[in-house]
């Protein structure tokens, strides 16, 4: 659910603001493993587990795995290119049907990789960014032989211990920590930085290379490890992906695809104030939300407005601070929705201009959120024209460039909420400039977003690359804002075309469609045999601030009035 | 002070002589009272700020330090960033330590220029006028005037390096500046400082960065303008045209534009509505080929007899005034045009969001304990100097895109900026900047609109919407009147309104 898309958009923002400033953002385990890492006095208590005796949990490393992936970084800023390569170590856990649960995060952008005879190459089943889980399997017979299936228990209790097993840094082994579970609510997931589900904060040490690991109690899975604070951030904070979350996912791919999470695509208000329920003609009974905003691309667009109260979900009655009772518990009211699956409905009670009436609303996803978190297993599209390099706007293209370009970021921050996507489903940025002599008076057009070409509004990156290609004495490109149109020639463009492509190296032209990186495999070694190193995902490598979307050149930036 | 310092050298001195006794100590004969005085005055200024957090009350008082030149006609020349929101200002004479209340006889805050005049008529009698110079060109020698505690010339020369046009402090347009290479010491009237050649006036400081010990200094072109304008029965405020260019480098846009014959002139991206070229017929697209017999280069530049190549707003900002009928060389579509363009002055009031407001306090409006306010740069100023990336992203968009999200101009941005806890506000607290469409059914598009809708309830209840969630919000008219004492007893709100 993205009720509170807004607050999520600062927290985003604060992190990367974070980011710049001690380089140890608070998001899940980006941290490169070091080799030359060495425990210090203040090293986290990491007991290892070297011949596993009976423990409560059972010999969890019988059910244990540990994954190797390599993974395909997409370039953003060179789209052309395959990406760099980089390693990762996590772990994973064997369940009922010969699978391996772990986070999407683990095989995200993954790449096939030679196994040693100790090592098995696995294949990705089923991937959930959005919920950070991932299923791998490994088609060798033997794998499985002796391995342990774990089964899922409930949510755990506030303050009872669980014991969290991967690979962490700190040794090569199987490690195994404790600690309470500190506190259940639903949290942003930061592997797509858009999603928040339920997740529980555990107090055990968790580290790189936990992540997929199995969080168990009574030798059952409670969780799924998968994100936390670095050490300087804050301490023993760590969250764990938790049952109903896992469960929505296993049943999410009994038919053998996985839909992802559906969303209301609205936001509402809590109805607190006296006044405004006397208003609306509301009971003084604590009951009811407002709804403030329906994104038109959402499920609810035709049958919820602004203004409208919502009184029950699903028969469970709203409270006026967003709550519900569900199975005994208050949650907030998307915790509903969150349970159920593409093509479900949900029933709401409303009260409308001082009537009350009934809505079914027939779930689905809504696809102008994915603009605003990451994305994977995707090649970055793009088009370069006369060495323009044209993006869509999205969360990885402003990791990569950094814009500080106030429309850039008015455009993104508020894709969804002001409906931008009706008029401009791709964002198209000028986001770079390969220089030749054909476009050397164009640099003041970087960071520019296209309106229309040759007053033909340009509403996707497709369209873009379909006007380039169509035969026109010049191309008239409206920028967005009042600054001059951006005028290209399409004669000497074409004569420029193998001149710049061969001097930067450009190996494709354009990408319109979202592609894998490549068949997406994994390799697998069965735990306690094996040498590891702990490390999860790939870290977001730190923008180069020197190219592109230069800070203070924009659209306007030779301009000037008087 | 120069007073008192002088006494206590008295006093030790003839302590000292009365100890020694019997030697005549070799003192340098006094010639007190026959030097000529410097045609500088220091100038003493508390000024309050308003506070457009807490609308309805100013921040606490601040003192300035500075110096101001001598003018003729018993007119004293500072920078308008000194004056500005001033309560008090005073003028000190540097040899005698004498003072006088002084009042703000013209102020124009775009070109950052004040002049002062004593309350006390022959205050400044003795005191040499500073003549000013316009002539200074790059490579020339100014000189910066401080003062010694002793009232004594400290002068720091240095060389000027650039000459161009730069944005000055309250940010509209540009306006010529000195840059000059100078490494000044730190002085107690470090405020405002004189630059001078030949012991004329050349300038005065801008801004100073000691780190670069560069200053860009306020040019004699810009302060005669001012002076000019100022000895006018109305001053006008330097001169807009309302028009937005480009540089044609580009072959392609000056091919697009239909530009025939030699390149040149800037392509006119924008034209602001009500504006003067507006009035006068410019368009967008065309291309500004020459002002007068100035004719503008592809880079936007003229020859300045000067300075050279230079930027061409200078001719409408140095050189002509509120008024003035401009010629204005334009190519439409490749063939060549005139327009005569009749400038004006573009107040601060006539803008969406205004650039600036000193020396006037805020409008504001509270209703039951939510504020309101008009969207101005001031008050995102109150974010402080990085207020750009500080303050409400959405606000800053408003004022950067202004002509462009409001083309229709006339009118202004009410925005709810922030609630202070009362009975009629509960589960309102959180709500904070957001921008006020409608009230009551009707649209808002100022302050006093606003206090207008405010006056016609919707069955008891006053209901505001708002572009943002939570889009509506709702108060009672009832409760919002019999908790309005207890609100500005509580929170020291001395009038729930200005709107004036």
């Amino acid at each position: 659910m993205k009720r509170f898309y807004l607050s999520i958009l600062l927290v985003a923002f604060e992190v990367t603001q974070l980011q710049a400033q001690q380089n140890a953002p608070p998001l899940p385990f980006p941290m490169q493993p070091n080799a030359s890492a060495k425990p210090t006095a203040a090293a986290p208590a990491i007991v290892t587990v070297p011949v596993p005796p009976a423990r409560p949990n059972g010999p969890v490393q019988k059910s244990l795995v540990r994954i190797t992936s390599t993974e395909v970084e997409p370039d953003y800023r060179a789209p052309w290119n395959a990406g760099a390569l980089q390693r990762g170590i996590g772990a994973g856990f064997v369940v009922e049907g010969n699978r391996i649960m772990t986070n999407a995060h683990v095989v995200s952008n993954s790449l096939e990789r030679d196994g040693d005879p100790n090592k098995y190459p696995a294949k990705v089943q089923f991937v959930a960014n959005d919920c950070d889980l991932a299923f791998i399997t490994v088609d060798a017979p033997n794998f499985y032989k002796n391995m342990v299936p774990l089964k899922f228990g409930g949510i755990p209790e506030l303050e009872s211990t669980v014991s969290a097993y991967g690979y962490p840094i700190g040794g090569e082994r199987m490690s195994v920590t404790a600690g309470i579970v500190s506190r259940i609510d639903f949290q942003l997931y930061t592997h797509s930085s858009i999603d928040s589900h339920l997740a529980i904060q555990i107090s055990a040490q968790i580290n790189p290379g936990n992540s997929g690991g199995p969080v168990m109690q009574n030798a059952k899975v409670v969780g799924v490890a998968f994100q936390g604070y670095s050490g300087d951030v804050a301490q023993g904070v760590a969250y764990m992906v938790p049952t109903p979350v896992i469960r929505r996912f296993l049943k999410d791919i009994e038919d053998g695809h996985y839909d992802k999470y559906v969303d209301l695509a609205m936001t509402y208000a809590k109805l607190q104030n006296p006044a405004q329920r006397r208003f609306l003609g509301l009971k003084d009974d604590g009951r009811g939300v407002l709804v403030t905003t329906v994104v038109a691309a959402g499920p609810c667009a035709k049958t919820l407005r602004e203004g409208d109260v919502l009184l029950a979900i699903d028969d469970h009655s709203i409270a006026s601070d967003a709550s519900v009772e569900l199975e005994g518990e208050h949650v907030e009211m998307p915790e509903v929705v969150e349970r159920k699956f593409k093509g479900d409905t949900v029933k709401f009670d409303i009260w409308r201009d001082k009537q009350q009436m009934s809505v079914k609303i027939v779930l689905s996803t809504v696809w102008p959120y994915l603009v605003q978190g990451h994305s994977y297993d995707a090649r970055p599209r793009f088009v370069v024209y006369g060495g323009l390099l044209f993006q869509p706007l999205s969360l990885d293209l402003i990791e990569a460039y950094q814009p500080t370009d106030l429309r850039l970021r008015h455009y993104f921050d508020y894709f969804v909420l002001e409906q931008i996507y009706l008029e401009h489903p791709d964002v198209i940025v000028l986001t770079n400039i390969l220089p030749d002599p054909i476009n050397t008076f164009l640099m003041p057009y970087r960071g520019g977003i296209v309106d229309e070409i040759n007053g033909k509004k340009i509403r996707t990156l497709d369209e873009l690359a379909k006007t380039f290609s169509e035969p026109a004495d010049r191309f008239v490109v409206k920028i967005i804002g009042d600054g001059p149109p951006l005028v290209l020639d399409p004669k000497q463009a074409e004569a420029a075309r193998e001149r710049i492509k061969t001097r930067y190296n450009v190996v494709r032209e354009q990408n319109l469609q979202e592609q894998p990186t490549k068949e997406t495999k994994v390799s697998a070694v069965t735990g306690p045999s094996s040498l590891s190193l702990a490390r999860t995902s790939s870290p977001r490598v730190p923008m180069q601030p020197e190219n592109l979307l230069d800070k203070t050149e924009k659209i306007s930036g030779l301009q000037g009035e008087r | 002070m120069r007073n008192n310092l002088f006494t206590t050298f008295a006093i030790i001195f003839l302590t000292v002589t009365g100890a020694i006794a019997k030697k005549e100590p070799a003192l340098p004969t006094a010639k007190e009272g026959k030097q000529k005085p410097l045609s500088l005055v220091r100038v003493n200024v508390t000024g309050q700020p308003y506070d457009y957090f807490r609308p309805w009350q100013k921040k606490a008082p601040q003192s300035k330090r500075a110096l101001g030149a001598v003018l003729s006609k018993g007119r004293v020349l500072v920078t308008a960033d000194l004056v500005a929101n001033q309560n008090y200002v005073e003028l000190e004479r540097a040899e005698s330590g004498e003072k006088s209340a002084a009042n703000v006889q013209v102020i124009d805050y775009e070109s950052n220029l004040a002049l002062l005049e004593p309350a006390e008529k022959n205050f400044l009698d003795g005191i040499a006028p500073l003549e000013i110079a316009t002539d200074t060109v790059v490579g020339d020698r100014l000189a910066a005037w401080q003062l010694e505690p002793t009232g004594a010339l400290v002068a720091t020369e240095g060389l000027v390096t650039t000459i161009q046009m730069t944005h000055y402090p309250v940010d509209v347009g540009q306006f010529l500046t000195y840059r000059v290479s100078i490494s000044m010491q730190y002085r107690e009237n470090s405020y405002t400082i004189p630059l001078v050649k030949n012991n004329k006036l050349a300038g005065l400081l801008l801004r100073y960065d000691p780190r670069a010990q560069l200053v860009d200094a306020i040019p004699a072109p810009i302060i005669t303008h001012f002076l000019k304008d100022a000895e006018t029965e109305r001053y006008d405020g330097f001169p807009s045209a309302g028009f937005s260019f480009f540089p044609t480098r580009d072959p392609q846009l000056r091919a697009f534009a239909g530009q025939t014959g030699k390149p040149g002139g800037v392509y006119v991206t924008s034209v602001e509505p009500n504006m003067p070229a507006m009035k006068a017929g410019l368009q967008v697209g065309d291309i500004v080929m020459a002002i007068g017999n100035n004719v503008i280069d592809q880079n936007g530049n003229y020859v300045d007899p000067l300075y050279g190549k230079i930027e061409f707003t200078n001719l409408l900002t140095a050189h002509a005034f509120a008024g003035d009928n401009v010629p204005f060389q334009i190519q439409r579509e490749g063939k060549p045009m005139q327009l005569k363009i009749t400038l004006e002055h573009r107040a601060a009031k006539n803008y969406v969001v205004s650039p600036y407001s000193l020396d006037q306090p805020p409008l504001y409006y509270v209703l039951g304990g939510v504020i309101f306010q008009e969207l101005s740069r001031q008050y995102l100023k109150e974010w402080g100097a990085n207020w750009q990336k500080e303050a409400p992203q959405r606000f800053v968009y408003l004022d950067r895109f202004q002509s462009e999200l409001f083309p229709e101009g006339h009118r202004k941005v009410v925005v709810l900026s922030q609630v202070l806890p009362a009975n009629a506000t509960i589960g309102y607290d959180d709500l904070a900047y957001l921008v006020v469409k409608k009230v009551n059914g009707a649209e808002v598009k100022s302050l006093a609109e606003l206090a207008e809708a405010v006056k016609h309830p919707i069955d008891g209840f006053i209901k505001i919407e708002t572009e943002e969630d939570l889009k509506q919000i709702e108060l009672e008219v009832a409760q919002v009147a019999a908790e309005a004492p207890a609100l500005q007893e509580n929170y020291g709100i001395p009038s729930l309104e200005r709107l004036e």
